[in-house]
């Protein structure tokens, strides 16, 4: 039985609903006027299985702000997926009124030296988590999230805290919706990129330098055509001769990007099969691109990747050829592949088959409790904790998608949802009894009842609705009930989607 | 199992079904890396006393002969085979030397020649070839490529405030100061919250397609808490020094006896770094190190059988004392082995002597055995993990036979 004080304390400010302070408070204020509010009125679901307006939510993006998936029920889901491949027609300035203050995401690679690197890497996290878990351009969103595993740069390596944030302003924002060829071509010139995998000390034998074939080789392995991709050895020392001469300056013009004649070996290339002739100079870097965009083995890695990523650790073939398909029709266009995807079959039925990776468990459970988020401290620091800082993957292959490496880290998901509903993480807050009221449901355990469903998409099946029953039942409930949202939270219901 | 009845089964009684459901796997052998941070004096640790040259290019810090009644006790080395001898601070190695518990290998090092202290214990730590740098650690690569692709909760742990670079790029790592760390909640009681999760993971949604790997994930971590929550921190009198270094290997010790799944840990002991009157501070230092890793070895009792520590530094120190009764950076110094599978009892070395002409310029010991040839040894012998090439890429290593 609840009683009166528990219905109090479910109702009012005693849970936890402690507001960020200051100058954050007043910035989050202004956005929630600006729309990014949690809804006066919610609809806990009934269904029993999966949505897939949710399941859609869930994917491709990172899961429902509150109201998200009324709102995709009611324009559909092929009418979502087109506003969210077309990212500049969805008005964003709430999201963007909360990023406004981190001012070295604005600053050219160059005069980047003259910031403390740990405030560049802070500033450049926060704003990756704001842009995630505000911005309504989701799908942009979590393709700038895949990108950055894709085109993988460890902030930790030489100047690359100092680079990292051109490359994701200029690199893998920009192109992360567009076509691959460019993307390729942006990465390929990356000051980040040529630090991080030694492109700038690739010069040309021919001229007394050192070639070093660490970027061509993941150009090769990781960037376009896989490891299996029909390349061999002599393919990257010839992909590494087309790039050398590439460097990044240093002294007062450091971190910009710099094409040194002297350094490119001039002579003919032959890469998988196709010449480019002598003489290129830096033109060889677009004939190479187009070499290795236009092998087939690029586009069935690319769809491989992308298919495994949104559908399932083992994607069904025949998805993959489709998608394979339309990218090497396209030659490349990373918005069709995506709609090949989201409008398949293959995509519905996956619904529940994926494990979060805890970027993706994190942002979606501050999201669907509508959270009030800096972007520093303790979110951030949750991350470490389970493994997935941004930007810090150590080997260019990116953070792993498949679902193995990450089931160690469910104690500091747990510990993460507890501090997170209790109020203990710095930088984050959450406004329950908001959400509950909105959700229509009485304080105690209706509301507890309510947010299940709600953080679910779905009724609670039996098990899941005995355990949170007989938890409601405890003292421990009674002493913080807030917990009940930290137990869904936790469930596995919440760790796949 | 877990029906409608739930809401009337007690919370311990839900606990004990969930927890019960798995069979109980252990892993093989327990990993302990130390590392000694700053350049260890691998001839100040181990004094090859019987080198005429050594007393010459060590005056002041060098260890007399066992046997030097003019000497007083505290400078005089403790036997080991006639040729070296231990520092006296190190004498609580002893029994574990006489046991046949513990293998010293002499004259090792990198083929980095670098003689900065972060460069080279980056590259010692990723283990990367010299024209091949890793960006992850062995250890990382060791445990993502053993047989057997299941990882753990809390199979890789360092007792460090960030994650050692030996470990980066390892699966289900965790950096934690104290294993205190690893609990449910911010402190009050989670007792009823951790019952219900072994519920839910008891059982996991039909509706996941990782249920049955995410259930036992799940039951895996809270047997784990469960267990860490009762065992006690050391066995009474076992007598860990009073330093963080003790403290971590008493952490060690909680958790090879607690959690079945941990295959690595790694703890470190700075400070040794000493360009300035050594015998100010190093001597404590190898008391820490030695009574920590004796304690250690009592701790565990039995367990010993299943845990092989390895004592590593980033380089060893100039033959010959500086102006200042200290040592500057230099090349070859020593290695330890202590475990359940060490042909103990011995100096494994390719002594390369202290002659000038033998000395590696400005003055250093030589590497004369390379210290992935050890780490080799122990992860492709002791660990069974036959991908030994891609743990150290572009390294052919030479067995020397220090586990059995």
């Amino acid at each position: 039985m609840t009683e009166r004080r528990d219905v109090l304390r479910l109702g009012g400010a005693a849970f936890g609903a402690a507001a960020l302070a200051g100058c954050d408070g007043f910035w989050s204020r202004v956005s929630w006027a600006l729309g990014a509010d949690v809804p006066e009125r919610l609809e806990a679901p009934r269904n029993a299985d999966p949505d897939p307006a949710r399941h859609l939510l869930d994917r491709a993006g990172f899961g429902p702000w509150p109201g998200d998936v009324e709102r995709v029920r009611r324009i559909g889901e092929a009418a979502w997926i087109e506003e969210q491949l077309d990212p500049n027609s969805i008005d964003d300035a709430a999201c963007e009124v909360r990023t406004a203050r981190i001012d070295s995401i604005h600053v050219p690679a160059r005069a980047a030296f003259a910031w403390r690197p740990e405030v560049l890497e802070e500033q450049l996290v926060a704003f990756t988590l704001l842009q995630a878990i505000y911005s309504r351009r989701q799908l942009q969103e979590v393709m700038v999230h895949f990108w950055s595993d894709h085109f993988n740069v460890a902030i930790g390596k030489s100047l690359c805290r100092q680079l990292k944030t051109t490359d994701d302003r200029e690199v893998i924002r920009p192109h992360a919706l567009g076509g691959f060829r460019h993307l390729l071509r942006a990465s390929a010139l990356s000051p980040a990129m040529l630090v991080y995998l030694d492109g700038r000390a690739n010069r040309a034998a021919t001229t007394g330098g050192k070639p070093n074939e660490n970027y061509a080789r993941e150009l090769l392995e990781l960037h376009t055509l896989g490891v299996n991709g029909g390349y061999s050895q002599r393919d990257v020392m010839e992909a590494a001769r087309c790039l050398t001469g590439w460097t990044v300056r240093e002294g007062w013009t450091a971190g910009s990007v710099a094409f040194d004649p002297l350094a490119h070996d001039p002579g003919e290339k032959v890469v998988l099969g196709r010449t480019i002739p002598a003489g290129g100079g830096e033109a060889d870097l677009d004939r190479l691109i187009d070499v290795v965009v236009d092998h087939p083995s690029c586009s069935r890695f690319l769809a491989r990747k992308l298919c495994r990523f949104f559908v399932a650790d083992e994607p069904p073939p025949g998805l993959v050829d489709a998608t394979a398909g339309e990218l090497a029709r396209t030659g490349g266009e990373i918005a069709i592949a995506l709609r090949t995807i989201l409008l398949s079959d293959a995509f519905r039925a996956s619904a529940g088959k994926k494990l979060k990776r805890p970027f993706r468990f994190v942002v979606s459970a501050l999201r669907a409790l509508g959270a009030d988020v800096t972007g520093r401290e303790g979110v951030p620091a949750a991350l470490v904790s389970m493994g997935q800082a941004p930007f810090h993957h150590p080997t260019p292959d990116g953070y792993p998608e498949h679902a193995e490496p990450w089931l160690g880290t469910l104690l500091f998901r747990w510990n993460f949802a507890l501090a997170l509903v209790e109020g203990r993480l710095p930088g984050a807050s959450v406004d329950l009894p908001r959400l509950s009221r909105a959700l229509g449901a009485e304080p105690g355990r209706d509301a507890a009842l309510a947010l299940t469903r709600h953080l679910l998409g779905r009724e609670p099946d039996d098990d899941e609705t005995n355990v949170v029953l007989a938890y409601l039942e405890t003292a421990e409930w009674r002493e913080h009930p807030e917990r009940a949202v930290a137990l869904v939270l936790s469930s596995p219901g919440f760790q796949s989607c | 199992m877990l029906g409608a009845s739930a809401a009337r089964i007690g919370r311990r009684d839900l606990l004990r079904i969930a927890l019960g459901a798995d069979p109980r796997e252990r892993t093989d052998t327990v990993l302990v890396t130390v590392f000694l941070g700053g350049g260890a004096d691998g001839l100040h640790l181990v004094a090859p006393y019987a080198e005429p040259r050594y007393q010459v290019l060590r005056p002041n810090l060098g260890l007399r002969a066992p046997d030097d009644a003019r000497a007083p006790l505290d400078r005089r080395a403790l036997d080991l085979d006639g040729r070296f001898g231990l520092h006296p601070r190190l004498a609580p190695l002893l029994p574990a030397w006489r046991a046949g518990e513990l293998a010293i290998v002499h004259a090792v090092g990198s083929d980095d020649e670098t003689r900065s202290h972060f460069e080279a214990t980056d590259r010692m730590e990723h283990a990367g070839a010299k024209d091949q740098p890793a960006a992850d650690g062995w250890l990382a690569r060791h445990l993502r490529t053993r047989p057997g692709a299941s990882v753990g909760a809390l199979s890789a742990v360092a007792i460090a405030t960030a994650v050692p670079e030996s470990l980066r790029g390892a699966p289900s790592m965790s950096a934690v100061e104290s294993i205190s760390d690893y609990r449910l909640g911010g402190g009050s009681a989670c007792g009823a919250f951790a019952g219900a999760l072994a519920s839910l993971y008891a059982r996991p949604s039909r509706r996941s397609a990782v249920p049955e790997r995410l259930g036992a994930a799940g039951r895996q971590t809270l047997r784990l808490l469960e267990r860490l929550a009762t065992v006690p921190v050391a066995a009474p009198g076992v007598g860990y020094p009073d330093h963080a270094f003790g403290r971590a290997l008493a952490q060690v010790a909680r958790l090879v006896a607690a959690v079945p799944s941990l295959e690595v840990a790694a703890v470190n002991l700075g400070n040794w770094d000493s360009h300035f009157v050594q015998d100010g501070f190093v001597p404590d230092l190898m008391d820490v190190l030695a009574r920590g890793l004796a304690a250690f070895r009592a701790d565990l009792g039995e367990d010993l059988a299943r845990v092989e520590v390895i004592v590593m530094t980033e380089f060893g120190r100039r033959a010959y004392e500086n102006g200042s009764f200290g040592t500057d950076h230099g090349r070859g110094s020593v290695m330890l082995a202590l475990g359940g599978g060490v042909a103990g009892g011995r100096v494994v070395t390719d002594w390369p002597g202290l002659d000038e002409d033998r000395l590696v310029p400005p003055g250093d010991l030589a590497v004369t055995i390379d210290y992935r040839d050890v780490l080799a040894e122990l992860v492709g012998r002791r660990l069974g993990n036959p991908h030994v090439d891609s743990v150290f890429p572009g390294f052919v290593p030479t067995l020397r036979g220090i586990w059995r």
